[in-house]
């Protein structure tokens, strides 16, 4: 699929899209409208958009507080651990931000089968049991065929594989379902479609509407858990995490079964030195996991390494449920130690396991390695 | 008077307060909120068996303690097949013929599934397993899963984690007046006068783990809930007096019937 810009108009696109109504709540909130929200005992998504505005900024710590007791309600005192294993960085598509874009000059490779077994064995010998495959987009080095093998390979090692890759056919989410994947994460970096058109510059992931489709394509191919997130930085925050909760609520009715996670990637340094429009502010990063934890107080919320320290021992356990740890953006690496590549992107939180669990129980908080089972595969 | 045993299929306790052993900070605290309990009984997920990580493995600790039987479940499994898939790797790996059927599709809310529910019961039961399914608070399904062979029914008392108590009361009332299973209540409860209330009413048991885990003070917890059980056993076996159902009226409604004209 090979959507032109110019075929990208707004009617093409799904009508939940359009947030208008919600927008203008968030941007015309007053203080006794998030009072209202954080006092209401259930937070709509017209509670959701108040609390993204600008009113609800000082209302940071009161968000914080009831962030923490949800996250506690439905997870206890509990920090799901995963950790990323990057395959390939090849990549066919020209995204402006990301340091394996094609264009980048910089050494490309993937991992073979038997390398990729060693880095599987690396990572369960440091008690991961959760792993996230991540290649750039669909490439002949890095193809479907490979990643399904790939994933196989990681089910013999792992209780939990995950992706994130490249939109597929419901075909190939069904094969990867039977090679032993759980979960799919796929982001839609903007879900402004003006704002993403110049943003990828060329190749498959000019595409849009196919990758706006994809969660919907992944779940319709038995893929039980599905990640979400707008790149923090690319388009107006406020109004992607609109549009973003749009798609997990209407995709959550559609594919009931489902779990639906959503993560807070913001624009870290890379290789290529994209400068942002729409940088967010570390209070920001907070109000939107806040509101997030406080419209969906039972799904996972996620947040990686791209953080510093500091910021994901502040958010764990008060709205983040789920994180990464020890994690290496080069390809491979695991094995032994990073040997030079160039990352996707600049890693804030380098703490290896041990430091990191240990911080989490200083807080009050169990890591938890092993959340699932290959029984339910 | 006799013993006053909970009994599940041939076993049988002294406790009945069930523990659960998800959402503690770590094993130590859920240990100690485990010996506060008294709890006999204590449930944990397949998918935290952890063999090859010691410090991640909420098996290893509680195989070790004398005087508890471990009920497995099954939470995680999304249809029957997989719950059957989960309960018997669970009983090879700890031995237990208990196996608390959990099936919840959505992983969001973990409303349990009544129909893969049932289907599951039915196939473990026959294999020998002692089910005691999470379920809906259905009076209906609790027939029917008593049919096919279940050890209890543990009908929710509020949705799983959500603290709200015994919304469901009516319906556990008519589950337990029909039901010749244990009825053990499952998930919702916040505080030990809920648990207080549901032995009471006449379940034969509650099961918890939100309620302490999630607590202050966990282990302090643990310890009320165990009294509150105990409390509201013994108020169910003293016999509670009958709620009056209305207020006596100053003006009879009656009078009309003896009118002279």
């Amino acid at each position: 699929m090979t959507t032109d810009h110019e075929q990208l108009t707004t009617d093409a696109l799904p009508a939940w899209l359009d947030v208008a109504p919600l927008l203008s709540v968030a941007r015309t909130a007053t203080a006794a409208d998030v009072e209202a929200a954080l006092a209401a005992a259930h937070i709509g998504p017209r509670e959701f958009a108040v609390l993204l505005s600008p009113a609800a900024a000082p209302y940071l710590e009161n968000m914080a507080r009831v962030a923490q007791a949800l996250t506690r309600r439905h997870f206890g005192r509990t920090i799901t651990l995963y950790a990323p294993l990057y395959l390939s960085n090849f990549c066919s598509s020209g995204c402006a931000y990301c340091g394996f874009a094609a264009d980048r000059d910089h050494p490309r490779r993937k991992l073979s089968f038997d390398e990729a077994d060693t880095e599987l064995a690396a990572l369960k010998r440091m008690g991961i049991e959760e792993v996230l495959l991540l290649t750039g987009e669909r490439t002949p080095q890095a193809d479907f065929a490979y990643i399904c093998e790939c994933v196989r390979r990681a089910a013999a090692h792992m209780a939990m594989v995950t992706v994130e890759t490249f939109p597929m056919t419901t075909a190939e989410y069904a094969e990867l379902v039977a090679a032993g994947c759980t979960g799919d994460t796929l982001y839609q970096e903007t879900y402004d479609a003006a704002v993403y058109a110049p943003l990828h510059r060329w190749g498959p992931k000019r595409d849009f509407a196919a990758r706006l489709d994809a969660p919907a394509r992944a779940l319709a191919g038995g893929i039980r858990q599905c990640g979400f997130g707008a790149l923090l930085g690319l388009a107006d925050p406020i109004e992607d995490a609109l549009r973003l909760y749009t798609h997990i609520a209407g995709l959550q009715k559609q594919f009931w079964r489902a779990g639906f996670s959503v993560s807070f990637p913001r624009l870290r340094p890379e290789a290529g030195g994209f400068q942002t429009d729409h940088p967010v502010s570390d209070a920001l990063l907070a109000q939107l996991i806040f509101a997030f934890r406080l419209a969906l107080p039972e799904n996972h919320l996620a947040l990686s390494t791209r953080e510093p320290a500091k910021l994901r021992d502040g958010f764990a356990g008060v709205g983040i449920s789920k994180m990464s740890v020890a994690s290496l953006t080069t390809v491979g690496g695991y094995d032994h130690g990073a040997e030079g590549g160039v990352g996707q992107f600049a890693v804030n939180d380098a703490r290896g396991v041990a430091d990191f669990c240990a911080a989490l129980r200083a807080a009050g908080l169990e890591p938890v390695f092993k959340n699932w089972d290959a029984a339910y595969r | 008077m006799s013993a006053d045993l909970l009994q599940i299929g041939d076993l049988t306790f002294t406790s009945r307060l069930l523990l659960g052993t998800g959402k503690f900070s770590d094993s130590a605290t859920m240990l100690r909120a485990l010996a506060a309990s008294g709890a006999q009984i204590v449930t944990v997920a397949l998918r935290r068996f952890n063999p090859a990580q010691a410090a991640d493995d909420l098996f290893g600790p509680l195989s070790q303690l004398p005087g508890v039987t471990l009920m497995p479940n099954t939470s995680g499994a999304r249809d029957a097949a997989e719950a059957i898939r989960a309960a018997r790797i669970a009983r090879e790996l700890c031995g237990s013929r208990l196996i608390k059927v959990e099936i919840h599709p959505n992983p969001q809310h973990l409303l349990p599934d009544a129909i893969e529910t049932l289907e599951a019961a039915r196939v473990l039961a026959a294999e020998g397993f002692l089910v005691m399914p999470y379920m809906p608070a259905d009076p209906v399904l609790a027939k029917r899963l008593e049919d096919v062979g279940v050890a209890s029914v543990m009908p929710l008392g509020a949705p799983i984690g959500s603290g709200q108590g015994l919304g469901a009361s009516e319906m556990l009332r008519i589950i337990i007046e029909n039901s010749r299973v244990p009825v053990i209540v499952d998930a919702g409860l916040r505080a030990p006068s809920e648990a207080a209330g549901a032995l009471e009413l006449g379940c034969a048991a509650v099961l918890v783990n939100s309620a302490v885990a999630a607590a202050e003070r966990p282990v302090e917890m643990a310890a009320a809930f165990a009294q509150a059980v105990q409390a509201g056993r013994a108020a169910y076996r003293a016999g509670l007096m009958p709620r009056r159902s209305a207020a006596s009226a100053t003006s009879p409604l009656t009078n009309f019937l003896n009118a002279q004209t």
